[in-house]
């Protein structure tokens, strides 16, 4: 292949009589003219020169740069107007002053955001940024609560429940029931108004129950000036719509395409620098290496997000050889926590874009990873999690109990594997504020990318990390009640309700022995207090 | 006071207000919760009711379901159950729960007392032949018992037979040996549960919003 830009030269036929030729070949155009009825006027043809494609692998930047210098010329070749040299230098310019300008946004990118990312310190932007945010969202919120006085909008109670449940115990409301009906003289102790109390319980459920409500984003108390969480909008006034407005063009002309090129660059980054520290042989040094790069591209990822996030009680952080449990909201919580230090993470090996990641990363630091076979053999995981806590070498792991993505307002059951190694738990607590942007991965609402799309098209992230003291399984204790003493740490530490509901109800059925325990308490209140009812005929 | 909350552009909530006597922001909270239910389709079916966690630890979800399927309750002596319903219908099942506001006339009072009692009744006569039989007693006492063997059906049955004793005993008066008791009648049925305070019983109290309904 020809490496060459030349201009090629090529030879026309002898013109006609009464034809006006003017020939010129400018960069693979050509011109010609053509007489009509005496007025000459230009016309360019179709014309594609021999443009050679640079040869051999070539740094992204110079390859960009060439690319960018072909279009135009290929673009100007195409078109077919009058005034061609004119507009051709318009196009040129265009373009030059177009490519000028990306030059000058990648090493902005670079010099502002990535290397301060890289090495850990800050220019002071995203702060400026957060504070101007801030302020306008308040402004926001001040005037749409102007506009509401008179009407009374539903106060979102910390308890964040719609109606009032009957507050005794099922014995005690059954005690009341039974005042009010004659004792029978023989017999069972039961009569239909029994049913009244399950008839209520059961509308209660209909109207508010605990588990489905996790499991779509966090109502808010105001509205934060991004479309998705407006249900009906109102108009209040033009500076609203004004600002409002302005935001949707700041978010997806400007973050938006930031962002995703940060992401870009950090994952790049992650994979091609991990696997070079794979190259290495087993020494400090590369666990040093390893950890640095690993921090680097999260670093680099969190800033493509816009999180700010705040740390509290990093004396606790999670220690090599440990198990680091911390509540589970949506896929970004990863790079939240890899933010402050290195964990080994914990998972299934997916094919694709991800599977490559992964892969990358076991090179250069001991991940755990596992093939979809393995992970129905819980043995088999305990064991290899077993082995990787022991070796103290090797980095803390970082689990999820809870096993799938809640909505950051509850802290739903922990599974019980990961408290069954025996290693010591170092829990942490996760809360975004949902002011800035919603975290909540609804997996069966959106696919990861769309996910990541309107994450990218936010406000900013902002959340708080709190890391909690160790905890040790004490004796006496098994698996499960351990699991819940973490969860409820984590649930008083972050402000999230603690349920009992187990995360796996989004897809699946309650169990039917959970079932029967109502009824079995129900049934032993007729039947136990009323000895005379075992004589049937 | 007047209607002082705005309406927010949804005209046809002053439609359901009337008819079932919610206010607008309650309309507004159990709409959200419907289009929770049905995953924002139009209409809602069993199989969505299913999937509550909280209902299904209730041993009789199964007639709880069925109530709102049930065209007796939509208030337009209608028969025979659906197989999907709309909003306007979870609503108007919804409202035979709505707590009684506080200026009720004595007939009034009557009258919400009688709904309420009929909605349970329907509940519990599944073949909506307009008595609860025997049959149909013993299987909401099955029910509401364990069935995992914690009981044995003959002591079920036993309990079953006893308060249907009762029943009779009270509706009836006395009876003749070969007498056969049908069943309970809506009418037996209101004899029976006379004098009981089912307004506390069968009423959930919307919280934050019923500062409303004293504004009248």
């Amino acid at each position: 292949m020809s490496c060459e830009k030349n201009r090629t030269s090529i030879s026309l036929p002898e013109p006609r009589q009464g034809d006006a030729v003017d020939l010129s070949v400018h960069r693979g155009t050509l011109l010609t003219s053509r007489s009509t009825g005496g007025a000459v006027g230009r016309t360019s043809v179709n014309f594609v020169p021999q443009v050679g494609l640079p040869c051999g692998p070539l740094p992204p930047f110079p390859l960009l740069r060439v690319v960018l210098q072909e279009v135009p010329r290929t673009w100007t070749e195409v078109s077919q107007g009058s005034k061609g040299v004119e507009r051709e230098r318009e196009m040129e310019d265009f373009w030059t002053g177009a490519l000028w300008a990306l030059k000058i946004w990648l090493y902005l990118i670079v010099c502002l955001i990535m290397f301060p990312a890289m090495f850990g310190f800050s220019l002071g932007i995203s702060e400026t940024y957060m504070t101007i945010l801030f302020k306008t969202l308040e402004w926001a919120t001040v005037k749409i609560q102007k506009a509401n006085t008179e009407e009374r909008t539903l106060n979102a109670s910390t308890s964040n429940s719609l109606i009032q449940r009957g507050g005794g115990s099922m014995e005690k409301e059954f005690e009341e029931l039974r005042l009010t009906r004659p004792k029978p003289p023989v017999g069972g102790d039961f009569t239909l108004s029994d049913s009244f109390y399950f008839t209520r319980r059961g509308i209660e459920s209909i109207i508010e129950d605990e588990v489905t409500q996790r499991f779509t984003s966090e109502e808010l108390v105001s509205w934060n000036l991004l479309t998705r969480t407006n249900n009906d909008f109102q108009y209040i006034s033009l500076r609203l719509t004004l600002v409002y407005g302005l935001g949707i063009f700041v978010r997806y002309c400007i973050l938006a395409p930031l962002r995703i090129t940060l992401a870009c660059i950090g994952l790049s980054w992650l994979v091609i620098g991990t696997s070079t520290v794979g190259l290495l042989p087993n020494s400090r040094i590369k666990s040093w290496l390893s950890e640095w790069v690993h921090v680097m591209c999260y670093r680099i990822c969190a800033r493509g997000l816009s999180a700010t996030i705040h740390y509290h009680n990093r004396e606790n952080k999670p220690q090599k050889g440990g198990i680091c449990v911390a509540n589970h909201t949506s896929p970004i919580d990863i790079v939240i926590l890899c933010n402050d230090g290195c964990y080994a993470m914990v998972g299934q090996i997916h094919g694709g874009l991800m599977g490559v990641i992964q892969r990358a990363m076991v090179r250069s630091c001991p991940h755990v990873w596992f093939e979809r076979a393995e992970m129905k053999d819980r043995h088999l995981v305990t064991n290899r999690l077993k082995d990787h806590v022991n070796d103290k070498r090797k980095l803390p792991i970082l689990i999820f109990p809870e096993g799938t993505c809640v909505n950051n307002t509850s802290v739903m059951m922990f599974k019980k594997g990961s408290f069954e190694i025996g290693a010591t738990i170092y829990p942490v607590a996760i809360k975004y504020d949902p002011k800035f942007g919603d975290a909540f991965w609804n997996s069966s609402k959106y696919s990861m990318v769309s996910y990541l799309l309107r994450m990218m098209t936010s406000w900013a992230l902002v959340c708080n990390v709190w890391y909690l003291p160790a905890m040790y399984q004490q004796a006496g204790e098994d698996a499960v009640q351990f699991a819940n003493r973490v969860k409820s740490a984590i649930a008083h530490q972050g402000g999230l309700v603690d349920l009992q509901w187990d995360g796996g109800l989004k897809r699946a059925k309650v169990k039917e022995a959970f079932k029967e325990q109502q009824q079995k308490k129900y049934s032993s209140m007729v039947v136990g207090d009323d000895s005379s009812s075992s004589n049937s005929d | 006071m007047g209607a002082l909350q705005s309406l927010h552009g949804r005209p046809e909530y002053l439609d359901l207000a009337e008819k079932t006597g919610f206010s607008f922001e309650q309309i507004r909270v159990l709409h959200e919760r419907f289009k929770q239910l049905s995953h924002n389709e139009e209409t809602l079916r069993r199989s969505h009711f299913n999937e509550i966690p909280d209902l299904a630890c209730n041993p009789i979800r199964a007639q709880i379901i069925e109530a709102f399927f049930d065209r007796r309750n939509y208030h337009q002596n209608g028969e025979g159950t659906v197989e999907e319903i709309g909003f306007e219908e979870f609503l108007v099942v919804m409202s035979h729960f709505r707590p009684p506001s506080l200026h009720m006339t004595e007939e009034q009072r009557e009258n919400v007392r009688r709904e309420k009692l009929r909605f349970v009744f329907n509940m519990h006569d599944t073949d909506n032949d307009g008595t609860i039989t025997l049959e149909e007693y013993r299987h909401v006492v099955e029910e509401l018992l364990s069935r995992s063997g914690a009981l044995e059906k003959e002591t079920a049955k036993s309990i079953a037979d006893a308060a249907m004793l009762e029943v009779a005993s009270i509706s009836m008066g006395h009876m003749e040996p070969d007498e056969f008791y049908e069943g309970i009648t809506f009418e037996h049925f209101l004899k029976l549960l006379d004098g009981f305070e089912i307004e506390s019983r069968m009423n959930i109290r919307f919280l934050n919003m019923d500062t409303s309904t004293l504004c009248k």
